[in-house]
Parts: C-alpha cells; sequence; structure tokens
C-alpha cells in the first residue's frame, strides 16, 4: 500500500503512528474517556488530511476523477435496488463502465507516481497513452452491451 | 372348357367371400376384435356354456372353436395372426396341441392381442404360468376352493359354500359399462393375488372380507394361505401395448347354468330370479374386446396465436394454441370422448408447462399457453392414462429458439439512468483528460 501511493504519505503516516503512541502511553496513564477517542479520530483525519495535501496535483485529479466513478457506480446499485434488475445488460454496463473507468484510473495513478520506484523508466506520457487506450476499448465494450 | 369356368368362378366366389372378412378384421380404424379363437378342453364346453357364445357371435365375432390339444393348432401363419383374441377355457389343459405353448400365447398378447383366461379348481400348470405371466397367482394349493360362510348363495341343501355370491365389482363404467350390475354374481372356483411388483393388473370382482381359499372336503390343519378380500376372483390386465387380459378363476361362471340361475345371497332378503353374471360377463367380454375404453387421438395441431400455420419453430415467450381431437370407439364407430382431465406438457426433460385441455364435447380438446422462457428442444406431450380406457401417449417435438438480435426491446425507460451513467463516464473522462493534460 505504502509502495504504490508513495512516500510522501507513509512518512506522515509514520509520524502518525509515533505520536499515536505516544498518546496511547498517555492515555494509559490517565484515565480514557469518550472524548478522547472523538479528539483522536479528528487528529487522525487532520493529519491524513495534511499528509494529503503534499501530494501532487495531477494525482490529485486522478484520485477526483475516481471517486466520481465510484459514486457513480452507487448510484446505479441502489437504483437497481430500488427499480428491479430488468435491463441486466444495461444495468451491467452502466456499472461495470464506471468501474472499469475507476480501475483503469487508478492504473495511471500507480504508474504517474514518481514515489513508484517499480515504473521509473516508464514516461508518465506513454502511460496516459495506454489509459486512453485502454479507456477505448472499455467504452467500445460499453456501448455494445449498454443495449 | 367348364371344368375352367368353374375354377375361375369359384376363384371369384371365394375372394368375394374372403374380402369382407379382411376388411372387418381388427385394425386402428375399427379396433374391435372379430377372430376369435376358443380353446376347450372339452366339446361339451360349447353346448354348456353357449349363452356366452352365443352373445359373442351375436355381436359379430367369429368364433372358432377348437380342442385344446388339437395338433394342427396354430395362432399365426406367415408371421400373421390368424385370431384377434384367444379364449382359454380349458383350465385342465396340460399341454396345448399343435405350435401354441406358454411363448406363443404370451406373444399373442404382446403384439397386442386380447386374451380371456378362465381357470378351475384343479388347474394346470399351464394355465397358472400363462396367469402368472399377467400378473394373477392361482392358489397354490390344487384342491383349494374360494369358500365364503357368510356371503354364498343360498341354495336348497346347505352344501359346503364354495357358490359365492359376490358384489364387490369395479367400481368403472367404462370395463363394466353403464348399467349397475344390480344381481350378485356367483362364482366357483378358485382364487388369485395380485402380483403387487405388476401395476397394470386390477381386481374386477374380487371376495368378501370373510372369504378364504382352501380344500372344502378336508379338515384345514394350516391357516389358508388367501384371505379376505385380498382374494381376487375376476381380475383384468390391460397391457401397455393396449392388449387386454381378463383372468377368472371360475370357469362355471360363465356357463348357462349360473347365467340362467337365480341367486339369492345369504343373510339377504333380496332374492333375484336371475344372477349377475350374464350382464358381467357380457359386458367384460365387451370391454376386453375393445368394444369400449378404446381412445384414439388424432390431428394434433399447434400453432402460433396470430398466424393458422404450424410453424417448423418457435421462439421464447410466444403465445400459440395446441388443439388434439380425442375420440372413444363405441364398438360401431368413433364417438367424441369427453373428459376434462386431458392434460398437455410442454416438455424438455422435464413439464415446464402442463396445462388442462378445455374441450368443446364435439371431441376437441384446446388450450393455449405461453412458451416459457427457455430454449431447446421441447416437446408437445400427452400422457392420458386412465382406468379402463386405453393409454395415449403422443409426443411432438418442436424446438424453441431465443430472441434474435434484432427483437430485443431497446430504449427502456428504466434503463435510462444506466445509459446516462454511461455518458456521463465517457463525459468524465474527456473531461479528466483535458483537466490532467493541460493543468499546470
Amino acid at each position: 500500500m505504502s509502495l504504490y501511493f508513495g512516500s510522501g504519505l507513509r512518512s506522515d503516516l509514520n509520524t502518525l503512528k509515533h505520536r499515536g503512541r505516544h498518546r496511547k502511553s498517555e492515555e494509559m496513564a490517565r484515565s480514557s474517556s469518550s472524548t478522547k477517542d472523538g479528539e483522536s479520530f479528528l487528529a487522525l483525519f487532520h493529519s491524513l488530511r495534511s499528509a494529503y495535501a503534499a501530494t501532487p496535483t495531477n494525482l490529485k485529479i486522478i484520485d477526483l476523477y475516481i471517486i466520481f466513478a465510484v459514486l457513480t457506480a452507487l448510484i446505479q446499485v441502489v437504483y437497481m435496488g430500488i427499480v428491479g434488475s430488468f435491463p441486466f445488460n444495461s444495468f451491467l454496463s452502466g456499472v461495470l463502465s464506471c468501474i472499469g473507468t475507476a480501475v483503469l484510473a487508478v492504473c495511471l495513478r500507480i504508474q504517474v507516481n514518481k514515489d513508484n520506484k517499480e515504473f521509473k523508466d516508464l514516461p508518465s506520457e506513454r502511460a496516459f497513452a495506454d489509459f486512453l487506450l485502454c479507456n477505448l476499448v472499455l467504452h467500445l465494450v460499453i456501448m455494445n452491451f449498454l443495449g | 372348357m367348364t371344368n375352367l369356368s368353374i375354377f375361375l368362378l369359384a376363384i371369384v366366389f371365394s375372394s368375394i367371400a374372403l374380402f369382407p372378412i379382411s376388411t372387418l378384421s381388427f385394425s386402428p380404424e375399427s379396433p374391435t376384435d372379430r377372430r376369435i379363437l376358443v380353446l376347450l378342453d372339452d366339446a361339451s364346453i360349447k353346448s354348456s356354456h353357449s349363452i356366452f357364445f352365443n352373445s359373442l357371435q351375436k355381436r359379430g365375432y367369429n368364433l372358432d372353436f377348437k380342442l385344446a390339444d388339437d395338433p394342427k393348432l396354430s395362432v399365426q401363419r406367415y408371421g400373421q395372426y390368424l385370431y384377434d383374441g384367444l379364449i382359454l377355457f380349458a383350465p385342465t389343459t396340460e399341454r396345448f396341441g399343435g405350435a401354441l405353448d406358454l411363448a406363443a400365447v404370451l406373444n399373442f398378447v404382446d403384439s397386442g392381442h386380447d386374451l380371456i383366461v378362465a381357470a378351475d379348481a384343479n388347474a394346470s400348470d399351464l394355465i397358472r404360468n400363462i396367469a402368472a405371466e399377467c400378473g394373477v397367482d392361482f392358489d397354490e394349493d390344487p384342491s383349494a376352493t374360494v369358500i365364503d360362510h357368510t356371503s354364498y348363495a343360498v341354495s336348497e341343501t346347505e352344501g359346503d359354500h364354495t357358490l359365492v355370491a359376490s358384489d364387490n365389482l369395479i367400481a368403472s363404467e367404462v370395463i363394466l359399462g353403464k348399467k349397475k350390475i344390480e344381481a350378485p354374481v356367483l362364482f366357483r372356483g378358485i382364487g388369485h393375488s395380485l402380483n403387487p411388483e405388476n401395476n397394470l393388473v386390477m381386481k374386477v370382482l374380487s371376495a368378501s372380507s370373510t372369504a378364504y381359499s382352501a380344500n372344502p372336503t378336508s379338515e384345514s390343519s394350516k391357516p389358508p394361505s388367501l384371505v379376505g378380500s385380498a382374494i381376487s376372483l375376476v381380475s383384468v390386465l390391460q397391457a401397455r401395448n393396449n392388449a387386454r387380459v381378463m383372468l377368472s378363476g371360475s370357469l362355471d361362471m360363465f356357463s348357462n347354468r349360473l347365467l340362467r340361475s337365480g341367486v339369492q345371497k345369504a343373510g339377504s332378503s333380496n332374492k333375484y330370479d336371475k344372477s349377475g353374471n350374464e350382464q358381467f360377463v357380457t359386458e367384460l367380454s365387451k370391454w376386453v374386446f375393445h368394444e369400449r375404453g378404446h381412445l384414439k387421438a388424432v390431428n394434433v395441431r399447434h400453432h402460433k396465436v396470430s398466424s393458422t400455420d404450424e410453424p417448423a419453430i418457435y421462439r421464447i415467450n410466444d403465445d400459440l394454441e395446441y388443439s388434439v381431437e380425442i375420440y372413444e370407439w363405441s364398438g360401431s364407430s368413433w364417438e367424441p370422448y369427453i373428459a376434462d382431465d386431458v392434460q398437455v406438457q410442454f416438455y424438455m426433460m422435464s413439464p415446464y408447462v402442463l396445462k388442462t385441455l378445455s374441450t368443446n364435447g364435439k371431441g376437441v380438446y384446446h388450450t393455449s399457453f405461453k412458451v416459457p422462457d427457455v430454449y431447446g428442444v421441447f416437446q408437445f406431450k400427452v400422457e392420458y392414462h386412465r382406468l379402463g380406457y386405453t393409454s395415449l401417449s403422443l409426443s411432438k417435438q418442436i424446438p424453441v429458439r431465443p430472441f434474435r438480435h434484432n427483437e430485443y426491446d431497446r430504449f427502456i425507460t428504466t434503463a435510462f439512468p444506466y445509459y446516462g451513467a454511461s455518458f456521463s463516464t465517457m463525459l468524465g473522462f474527456f473531461i479528466f483528460s483535458f483537466v490532467y493534460l493541460y493543468h499546470k
């Protein structure tokens, strides 16, 4: 996980871990309470956010795109739960186009991330070209199956 | 010259004489038997049972009386059966004469011909074996007869109660005729039980619950092997090829003496001038020789609701109509068969559709249904097996295909969100590409 999502996030997570440990010992020294839990959750959220702020913009764009695709897929699943599975091929193609898009975007994100040593030799232009080609094939299939 | 013309005339006359006989014989179009071989072990039976034989002859049967040990006995010649039915009134015959034996009798039945067997006390092994092949086991004790101390026929002398008066008849109008047999049926002979493994054979006349099978002249030391209403007196069998067999444990019940005799059942004040035997044996012989209860199914048709032509293939979810005509042979003509329990199956490994057919009272059975949402090779099946009627088994193969590619619905309203999602994903992809490529 940390390998793929980059060391920027990793270092922050490490500090978070240390801090958490300190906090835990402090908590054990004092008597723990529910307000402490809420506080620690808030602290976790804040540190995650500050860690994410260090992520490069192109990766952030990709993340936004992934969230968009997954949300669209979820909306369709809920819709299918309400109206039933009748044009099942349409439902499948609708959901799979979103899932496929999300998967391809994740692949692109892995390949263009500078922290990934594995794809160090792969130019980001080449990665984007692969992404384009795969999307074309995906949407061609989706259009055929949409019915 | 004169000799030759006489010879030619003889040929012409004999062929004219033969012609109606050949057209009157058994055929699928007129299934009543015509030529019947009667085997007797004593020529006197022909006169002592003349009422039964006369009633057969009066109904148009051509009876051929032969002694059971006639050395020229044969039921077939050149692979063709000479007779449509066989009456075995030869209970004591150990061996038939000529080419007839147990196997020949069974082949006769296996090829769809009918058989009446009457046994008696001291029935021979041959007769017992023929019965056993038909699922009827006569009491193995050769001297045993059916005795009933409560439902015997009252006579002047007290007697040994071996003349049983029974009215336990099968409740079937098709086997015993529409008219109820009022008087009890007289029976003097041996009882039998039905082989439980044979589910085609059934009791027509059974003994009362107080009957038993034993030797009436000797003190019984061990309990009788056949007791109560398990004893069958007369049974019939309709084989899977619709051949009909009647097995009786008594030859006497066909005799003029019992047909003409009055009857009063013990313990009953009803006295009948005439026993039920004549009606019983006449009606039963009508059934055995296919004067009644013979069905045929013709004109199996099916088509789509929208057209009248019979298609070579159906599509899933087609609406179709199915019709078949069923007639019953009345002995002289085909009458419409009326029932409300004829069903058709739309069958592939198992019935996908099972519909009861409705009748118009003129023999046409009809129904309509929707082809199931499954494609494959189906059959229209009618399996009609009813007590006393010949069984109908029709099947007609018909393939069912799925929708063609251009037969599916398009632009279904329910699917619009899915369409929208697909296109918005594409649009999203387009925008993403721009944003990704041109952000600073």
